[in-house]
């Protein structure tokens, strides 16, 4: 009698605990088995080009992780139907004929739909044609030079070079003036030193800079081209100082920013610097030093903190693991290589599930029309294969970090 | 050094104390009526408790279930990642305006999320006063754009921008996220009407 009451309770207990522990986790997994591997037969492979070794490669590497982390949140979510997507990742090293030979390879590889990168707007110049010839769409984060898209004669007459070449960064003919308009007006500078590397993004983001700050009433007080390959710019510094001016504007890229913003606050002109997104890195407050306490930088993009989209990538950039950060160009990698994920997957629900013969032909055609809510807002391209979504904003070295002063959206 | 403490002293096969059948047993004390009760009705007690210990336990894990994991409520977008302003075209200005004035259309659009307050429009060039009609501060819901007439006043010739490339407006934005000031760039066609218009309020007033 005792052992049939205990039999009782314990019975009793078992099936309440099971039913109750039935209702509390009936919504846990939704049911889904997303093991990552989206279970496609077909392998698309995204090419990647980005300096991953050398001076740059902060920046290369973060471009790299993003793309690979677009390449497995498209998997897990078996984004395309019965395709895996892979990447190949090859470093430029900066250089134009690197990439070009980069480009050579990822056109010989048939499996290669399309390709993110590079940083460097003398590097893409070089790449370009290559891809074109191939009908191999290129998707670049970070090239700003406006001839890239809008041809040579760009500030007179617009005409598209190569219809392959897309990007989802805001050029320099907006950063330049964008800049000049901040330095003049906001900071109140009347007298600009202009320093250029004499590559294609340095020059002409100063020139589109100097062009702006003189219609402005500003005067340009002296200018000068250093050598990207020495990190001795004492000579520059002595310059800048028996000048007068008030500003300095650098057209190049951080790993000579930094070491010529220190030299020119040691040689006695305490005056800030000011660059444009190839500057606008965590290693140019490092290069800097204390004394870079104040320079400034225009970056491409709305701050990520404003954009909730862009929370959702750090997060998940963060739980991937990478070791290196996803840089300045973080968000616009993952959004070029999505934009490939979207056309190539246009171009395979158009053919009944199955990746065309003429697949790269097909995407060049698809990214045209592509438009998706990226991580950095809305991603679409115009007629030039420009970005529509034209943000900028203006960071200022403060306590060791950038930090967003001024916000700007190109409308015209 | 060896250890030399000695565990819990276990207790070993037979070490038990057994109850002896035949030993004297307590006496048993008298029932009472609560017992007797609870003698005749042992059954329906113990279901009773059972019932009891069921609630107490199938509470307890309710209590503690697992939540299903909600996603945290998603907070407001930022003001300036949802207006746009567009330029639209010259416009007369309003009939009270000075002599030295001219004025611009521009649409401003609200395309998600709660209300946006314009709360000040500005440019940040010299020798330049701007006023807008609708007067800030107004509101604009969302999914609805407004046409602003903006009122330009030249204060000082010689510091207005009379070749600016990329011209822009400095828009003060809130909504129930933040406050932020933002630069409209409105393009091309704006600077050049801009630069037109200077050109000829300028040359009015040293005529």
């Amino acid at each position: 009698m005792r052992q049939r009451s205990l039999i009782a309770i314990t019975a009793a207990l078992a099936a309440g605990a099971l039913t109750l522990t039935a209702c509390g986790s009936r919504d846990d997994d939704g049911g889904g088995s997303d093991s990552g591997n989206g279970g496609g037969g077909t392998t698309v492979v995204i090419g990647v080009d980005a300096p991953l070794t050398g001076d740059l490669s902060a920046l290369g590497l973060g471009i790299k992780n993003s793309v690979d982390l677009a390449a497995k949140t498209a998997n897990k979510d078996n984004y395309v139907e019965g395709i895996k997507f892979e990447i190949e990742a090859l470093d430029d090293q900066g250089q134009p004929s690197v990439g070009q030979q980069n480009a050579t390879k990822l056109v010989a590889n048939d499996d290669v739909l399309g390709v993110v990168g590079p940083l460097n707007s003398s590097v893409g110049e070089s790449m370009q044609k290559v891809f074109d010839t191939a009908k191999l769409v290129e998707v670049s984060p970070a090239n700003t030079n406006p001839a890239l898209t809008q041809g040579v004669d760009w500030q007179t007459k617009k005409v598209r070079p190569y219809k392959s070449y897309f990007r989802t960064a805001t050029t320099d003919a907006i950063q330049g003036p964008f800049a000049a308009q901040y330095v003049y007006n906001d900071s109140k500078k009347k007298k600009v030193f202009v320093i250029d590397d004499k590559k294609t993004y340095g020059a002409g983001l100063a020139a589109t800079f100097s062009e702006e700050f003189k219609k402005l009433g500003g005067k340009v007080v002296g200018t000068e081209h250093i050598n990207p390959d020495t990190k001795d710019f004492n000579a520059v510094a002595t310059k800048v100082k028996n000048s007068g001016a008030d500003v300095v504007y650098y057209g190049g890229e951080y790993p000579q920013a930094g070491p010529l913003s220190k030299q020119i606050k040691a040689a006695g002109a305490k005056i800030p610097l000011v660059g444009g997104d190839g500057i606008y890195s965590a290693d140019f407050i490092k290069l800097a030093g204390a004394s870079g306490t104040g320079d400034l930088a225009t970056s491409v993009g709305a701050p990520v903190e404003e954009l909730p989209s862009a929370k959702e990538f750090v997060a998940n950039y963060k739980a991937a693991g990478y070791k290196e950060a996803y840089e300045a160009y973080g968000g616009y990698s993952y959004d070029s290589a999505w934009a490939i994920i979207e056309a190539v997957k246009k171009v395979v629900e158009d053919n009944d599930g199955k990746l065309p013969d003429d697949a790269r032909a097909k995407v060049v055609d698809a990214m045209q029309n592509v438009s998706f809510d990226g991580v950095t807002g809305k991603v679409s391209f115009d007629e030039f294969g420009d970005a529509t979504n034209k943000q900028l904003t203006v960071y200022a070295v403060e306590n060791g970090a950038w930090k967003s002063v001024k916000s700007g959206t190109y409308t015209g | 050094m060896e250890l030399s403490g000695a565990g819990p002293v276990e207790p070993g096969e037979g070490t038990h104390a057994w109850e002896t059948p035949d030993g004297p047993r307590p006496s048993a004390r008298p029932r009472g009526p609560l017992a007797r009760r609870y003698d005749r009705h042992r059954r329906a007690v113990h279901s009773a408790l059972a019932a009891l210990v069921v609630l107490a336990g199938g509470g307890y894990l309710y209590a503690t279930r697992p939540q299903p994991e909600r996603p945290p409520a998603t907070p407001p977008p930022y003001p300036s990642q949802v207006v746009d302003i567009t330029y639209l075209e010259p416009v007369p200005s309003p009939g009270n305006a000075p002599t030295s004035s001219f004025s611009f259309a521009v649409l401003l659009s609200v395309e998600s999320g709660p209300s946006v307050t314009v709360t000040r429009i500005a440019q940040p060039y010299p020798g330049l006063s701007v006023t807008s009609a609708p007067a800030a501060p107004f509101q604009t819901k969302a999914d609805s754009a407004r046409k602003i007439t903006i009122t330009m006043r030249v204060t000082e010739c010689g510091k207005a921008p009379w070749n600016a490339g990329l011209p822009f407006l400095d828009v003060t934005l809130r909504n129930t996220r933040a406050i932020q000031v933002h630069s409209f760039i409105l393009g091309q066609r704006y600077a050049q009407h801009l630069s037109d218009a200077l050109q000829v309020a300028c040359s009015n007033d040293s005529a």
